[in-house]
């Protein structure tokens, strides 16, 4: 049973080539979603911009540097209050955004003095912060402004301020994926290396594709503070522009998320001869078996032994009472394309939970290899998911829980089915031991909500007695 | 004491108390019944205009994208536009406008909007010949005006496509409120329907607010139809409750096709709505019944309960759209509260010429500052200055990091309020509205005073 072609999209053909249901005997070889390819117009596709994935995934995240983004006014506003990545300074990150705010005459005339002028406004009113990050939209990018001139020159008088441009019009690439890249690439051939970190452990790593979503960062560093082990810089959650810069002085890159930041681990390897160590963060054995690996690289495997046993102890029986009580649910995962692949072995293995139906926004086939080898048979894997075909894939495979974000949330809420933010959480960390207590959770608190069975229940008929009894 | 009418000086936004202008469009191409939204642009600006409505409204609206990527940066999206209005001509059968918005990017290539939808119309009637899709040309750039703006272009656009002759004249009124909620949609037809006024409100909002029901049916769209559009041309009247995103409309229709237009004060307040009330009265010849004068009495007694009490002399900072801001700062004075700063958040350079701004310059008996073109930076800088004391910020949730690190109650008004659950139920037009607004500030300060140990004891007999 290869690939699907949707009742829905009996006028879109070409969206057969992006659906895949595996069935027993198939593997990978045989059939692959197209994906990372262009957005059929109209589909009500979920897909974001390239900007978004290098300003709001990745840059804007740092906790000390303004993001100017260069172009009308909703770029900014749009890329902002939607995320949930906090930091340890009080949120600086979430708190502000920054626009050119380009107008008509700068359209005609170019925008690099409405930038230099911005730039300078921006250092002015907060003297305190000496790091930017500079952002293209699709109309700078289109009249072709230099920014990296504008950047060069504003430095030039402010020796005290360092700025990166990232060229990152909206309609580059496909998706938000190619801002991922734009970003990480810039990055390393601009700034690593510009800093020298001081070293303070004998044990030093990157980490790497992870955004401290509700302070995943935040709670895995207290492993690897018990461990020893240096991070020389997060790449980029609750991270500060110069760690960043000093990427470079690790011993060992270890990579989370390896779509929007694999591309920096893989130039630190060519340039720097930093070996990059891929891990998954989310659910007990895989975070064991990164603990382990990590602590195998620098010989301190005792450890990360010790580390594990502790948090086992006193984790699993948490888990293990939600396992319980999830296990056998049907899940559906609608998400960007990594933690399809993070998370489909992931529920299975630690929770009982059978992933029935994913779709990524901006995976490339190496999420779709990795998700279809771990996933399950009778599971549709699907790339650039629209609507319609969210509908009927529901109708198929009738999942009892979906991890997506809070729009597509509030759509499957009216087919009573629950869901938990697959994207910003619902009341996270999940990564980590205790984050995957709190992903059951949140699991079980969405499955058991007694007003899913209120919202099936039609008044007009026959009253459930069992439920009112119970609700007595 | 003074009022100074400033603009920002700044070149640059830190902080936008406004999106851009084809989010405008959007919202108001979402009021429309089988309509969805077709953005000429890159995905980013759906994809986040959609969360943005999901993140207020607690709902999910449909808006499509033509999704330029940089082939059409290029060489111009002309079959991104055919192919995404085809493609929901044949996925959507119940689909009956589409509001083609344009984009910063697209506006700068420069494709032809009006020229493709021909071809297009010429294909949806060659494909489905019994089918009607109005395809709106939407002139939104990104680079121009605001989500304000943008609403007002996108609501003309879809009266000038749809609404294109004049029939048998119908009775009725035009209602125009602008960008508000679905709490205030139901207040103003639930006004008309007192009254006893045939009236049409554009957008119809109320099922924005839609029900989890057992058969698992989905009513979250626009009640808007397409005879409503087609029939504002025969209407007795329009009244455009809000100079900027309404006022266009009203008076399209009436250079077209002879409507009265009224552009009344933005019913936030007492006397506002006393103005709406009276000006729909002469227009229809209803009088306003009792039911209204009694709502009007309550709304009276609860607010003189806080106004002297608990409001007077409090310094106000608002911030949000224009007609909100105008007319919320009027309402700030019924109850005695001094409105001290007005932030209005694009460069339209008419808020300046505002006659109800103008007056209050002429009337100010206190110190109060107009800045134009404002971001929320400006908010944030006077909210740090201690000579520059702010009792109480009115605005929407963009700005809730101002109230909450410098330690300021704030009432969530306007859009969006996402920070805060269900306002979008809540009328703030009307005297119900007014009402409401009241109380909620009341309970604001409220819990602020008892929050910050200040003079709560006062509530121990209230």
């Amino acid at each position: 049973m290869p690939m699907v072609l949707l009742k829905c999209d009996k006028d879109i053909p070409e969206r057969e080539k992006h659906i895949y249901l595996k069935v027993d005997g198939e593997d990978s070889r045989d059939f692959l979603p197209v994906s990372n390819a262009q957005t059929l117009p109209g589909t009500l596709s979920e897909r974001g911009c390239a900007f978004c994935g290098a300003k709001l995934v990745i840059g804007g995240v740092l906790k000390d540097t303004i993001q100017m983004i260069h172009g009308p006014v909703g770029c900014a506003y749009d890329t902002w209050h939607t995320k949930r990545y906090p930091t340890d300074n009080g949120h600086f990150n979430m708190k502000y955004v920054w626009s050119t705010d380009m107008k008509e005459s700068h359209i005609v005339f170019g925008g690099e003095k409405r930038l230099e002028k911005s730039i300078n406004e921006a250092f002015d009113e907060m003297p305190d912060v000496k790091r930017m990050f500079v952002y293209t939209t699709c109309p700078t990018a289109l009249i072709g402004d230099d920014v990296k001139a504008v950047a060069k020159k504003v430095m030039s008088e402010r020796p005290d301020v360092d700025i990166f441009t990232c060229e990152c019009p909206g309609f580059a690439g496909v998706s938000q994926s190619k801002g991922h890249h734009v970003l990480n690439i810039g990055w390393i051939n601009e700034k690593v290396g510009t800093v020298e970190p001081v070293i303070t452990s004998k044990y030093t790593m990157n980490f790497i594709g992870d955004f401290n979503i509700q302070g995943d960062t935040q709670l895995l560093n207290e492993y690897w503070e018990k461990l020893g082990i240096q991070v020389i810089a997060h790449f980029t959650g609750n991270g500060t522009y110069d760690d960043l810069r000093s990427m470079h002085r690790a011993q060992l890159n270890v990579v989370n998320c390896a779509r929007s930041s694999g591309y920096i681990a893989n130039e630190l390897k060519k340039q720097y001869g930093i070996p990059r160590l891929d891990i998954d963060s989310w659910g007990f054995n895989y975070m064991a078996e990164a603990i382990r690996k990590i602590c195998a690289f620098f010989g301190i495997e005792e450890k990360g032994e010790a580390l594990i046993a502790d948090e086992y102890a006193k984790w699993k029986p948490q888990l293990d009472w939600y396992k319980e009580r999830v296990k056998g649910a049907k899940m559906a995962i609608w998400t960007g394309g990594p933690r399809l692949w993070h998370w489909t072995k992931s529920v299975e293995d630690d929770l009982g939970v059978q992933v029935v139906a994913m779709s990524s926004k901006f995976g490339h086939q190496e999420d779709f290899e990795k998700v279809i080898a771990r996933g399950s048979q009778g599971t549709y894997y699907i790339d650039d998911g629209n609507e319609l075909e969210f509908f009927e894939i529901i109708e198929l495979v009738k999942p009892d829980i979906i991890f997506t974000g809070p729009r597509v949330g509030e759509l499957v809420k009216k087919l009573h089915i629950p869901y938990v933010n697959g994207h910003g959480y619902h009341n996270g960390p999940y990564m980590g031991f205790e984050g995957f207590v709190n992903l059951a959770r949140d699991m079980y608190n969405a499955m058991y909500n007694p007003l899913l069975k209120l919202a099936a229940t039609d008044i007009r008929g026959p009253a459930n007695l069992q439920f009112l009894e119970a609700a007595e | 004491m003074s009022c100074e009418i400033t603009t920002k000086a700044r070149a640059g936004i830190i902080n936008p108390m406004y999106d851009c202008q084809p989010a405008g469009a959007q919202y108001a191409g979402i009021g429309v019944k089988d309509c969805i939204p077709l953005v000429h642009g890159g995905q980013g600006c759906t994809m986040f205009v959609r969360l943005l409505f999901a993140q207020h409204f607690k709902e999910n609206f449909d808006v499509a994208s033509t999704s330029l990527h940089e082939d059409s940066a290029v060489f111009g999206g002309h079959q991104r536009i055919r192919d995404g209005v085809m493609t929901l001509v044949r996925r959507y059968p119940e689909l009956r406008v589409i509001p083609l918005i344009t984009t910063c990017s697209t506006e700068v290539i420069g494709d032809d909007v009006e020229g493709n939808i021909a071809a297009c119309r010429k294909m949806i009637k060659e494909e489905f010949p019994n089918r009607k899709v109005h395809v709106v040309p939407v002139h939104t750039p990104s680079f121009k005006s605001s989500q304000v703006g943008g609403y007002a272009e996108c609501l003309q656009a879809m009266i000038k496509t749809i609404a294109t002759h004049k029939g048998a004249p119908s009775g009725k009124i035009n209602l125009f409120p602008g960008w508000v909620n679905p709490g205030d949609v139901v207040l103003l037809k639930r006004y008309l329907t007192e009254m006893g006024v045939d009236g049409t409100v554009f957008m119809d909002t109320e099922d924005f607010d839609s029900p989890t029901l057992p058969d698992k049916s989905i009513h979250t769209h626009g009640r808007t139809t397409v005879e409503d559009i087609a029939g504002s041309a025969n209407a007795k009247a329009s009244v455009a409750l809000a100079r900027y995103e309404g006022a266009s409309s009203a008076e399209y229709l009436k250079t077209e096709f002879g409507v009265p237009a009224h552009i009344v004060p933005t019913p936030y307040g007492i006397a506002n709505t006393d103005a709406m009330l009276r000006k729909i009265s002469e227009i229809t010849g209803k009088p306003i019944p009792d039911s209204l004068v009694r709502e009007r009495g309550i709304a009276l007694d609860a607010l003189q309960d806080l106004a002297h009490m608990f409001f007077a002399d409090k310094r106000v900072a608002l911030f949000g759209h224009p007609d909100l801001v105008i007319g919320l700062a009027q309402f700030c004075l019924e109850v005695e509260m001094k409105p001290v700063l007005l932030l209005l958040g694009d460069d339209n350079s008419k808020y300046k010429k505002d006659h109800r701004i103008v007056e209050m310059k002429n009337t100010a008996t206190w110190d109060m500052e107009v800045v134009c073109n404002a971001d929320l930076w400006e908010l944030e800088k006077r909210a740090k200055n201690p000579d520059h004391r702010i009792d109480l910020i009115l605005g929407h949730s963009k700005g809730r990091y101002v109230a909450i690190d410098n330690n300021i109650p704030m009432a969530r008004v306007g859009f969006p309020t996402f920070d805060r659950a269900g306002l979008y139920r809540q009328p703030t037009m009307g005297y119900q509205g007014a009402m409401l607004l009241g109380e909620t500030i009341a309970n604001t300060l409220f819990t602020h005073m008892e929050y910050t140990k200040n003079r709560e004891w006062i509530l121990n007999t209230w």
